[in-house]
């Protein structure tokens, strides 16, 4: 298995750990190109497929080294990311440094959060709650962008950049805004390695 | 308008074929499918649908969409036959 499949890239100190890791492999390790560092494994392919389990171990990767160290930078890439070999990955890194930079700049110690308000079958909601979720967690969080809202269930659905330090106020903030609209159903999830704020596309160029 | 336009712009397409890959594109809507694909994991993650509900109509809308893009890939490589 020559191909590498990337899950990130980062600017700290390489890794090697043994995981389940995305296709069937067992060991994450790095591929440097100067000081960017490929988060990678090996796979039998350059087009993996998106199972749910293989999704899952992706996001596990990419959570297990922003974990390390008190907290690592990673620019996560989306699943699928793959490269028939070290030279081309290398050849990626080094055309696309500067904007690998800017994304490291941007989300350097920062994790991504998600919220989804939900509304029961049939209840109509006042749009008020959109506001109140604006002025309560825009405040805390550095940046934050809309999703897709792809059910009519949904009265919010939106990603959030947040400081490592601010996470605990964000918490909180959700939970008292859980308790103030308690015929909403509220679905927070994360800490997520920060996909939705970075912009840094490298499969095409394999 | 869709269709106006369309005939005027491409005036060899006759209406009959206009109108059935419009129904084509409507019956099977990847995109509405896809959302409904999100819908049910995230009825799923709230509870309100239990895990053998939500396995099974994922595989239903799973094994809908791959037909759908299937019928996509018909219509624009011309292999979907209208007859008239």
């Amino acid at each position: 298995m020559t191909n590498r499949y990337v899950y990130g890239v980062m600017a700290d100190e390489p890794v090697e750990f043994e995981t389940d890791a995305v296709g069937g492999a067992d060991r994450v390790y790095t591929v440097s190109h100067r000081r960017l560092n490929a988060v990678v494994s090996d796979i039998d392919t350059t087009d993996p497929e998106e199972t749910d389990e293989d999704a899952q171990r992706h996001d596990d990767v990419l959570r297990e080294i922003m974990d390390r160290d008190g907290g690592r930078t990673i620019v996560p890439m989306q699943f699928g990311m793959a490269f028939e070999s070290d030279r081309a990955l290398k050849n990626v890194l080094r055309g696309a440094r500067p904007a690998f930079r800017r994304a490291m700049n941007d989300i350097d110690g920062r994790i991504e959060l998600g919220l989804k308000v939900v509304r029961e079958e049939d209840a109509d909601v006042d749009d008020v709650i959109e506001e109140a979720v604006a002025d309560r967690l825009e405040p805390i969080a550095a940046q934050s962008v809309p999703n897709d809202m792809f059910s009519d269930r949904l009265v919010l659905n939106r990603s959030y950049l947040v400081d490592r330090d601010d996470r605990e106020a964000f918490d909180e903030a959700v939970v008292d805004l859980e308790d103030e609209y308690d015929d909403l159903m509220f679905r927070y999830t994360g800490p997520f390695a920060p996909y939705s704020f970075v912009d840094v596309k490298i499969g095409a160029q394999r | 308008m869709f269709i106006l336009d369309d005939l005027l712009v491409r005036p060899f397409v006759g209406i009959v074929d206009t109108l059935h890959t419009m129904a084509l594109n409507e019956m099977y809507d990847i995109d509405a499918l896809e959302d409904e694909l999100k819908e049910n994991q995230l009825l799923y993650e709230l509870g309100e649908r239990s895990e053998a509900e939500y396995r099974e109509r994922k595989a239903e809308l799973e094994e809908e969409i791959e037909i759908a893009r299937d019928v996509h890939e018909r219509l624009t490589s011309g292999r979907v036959e209208v007859k008239s």
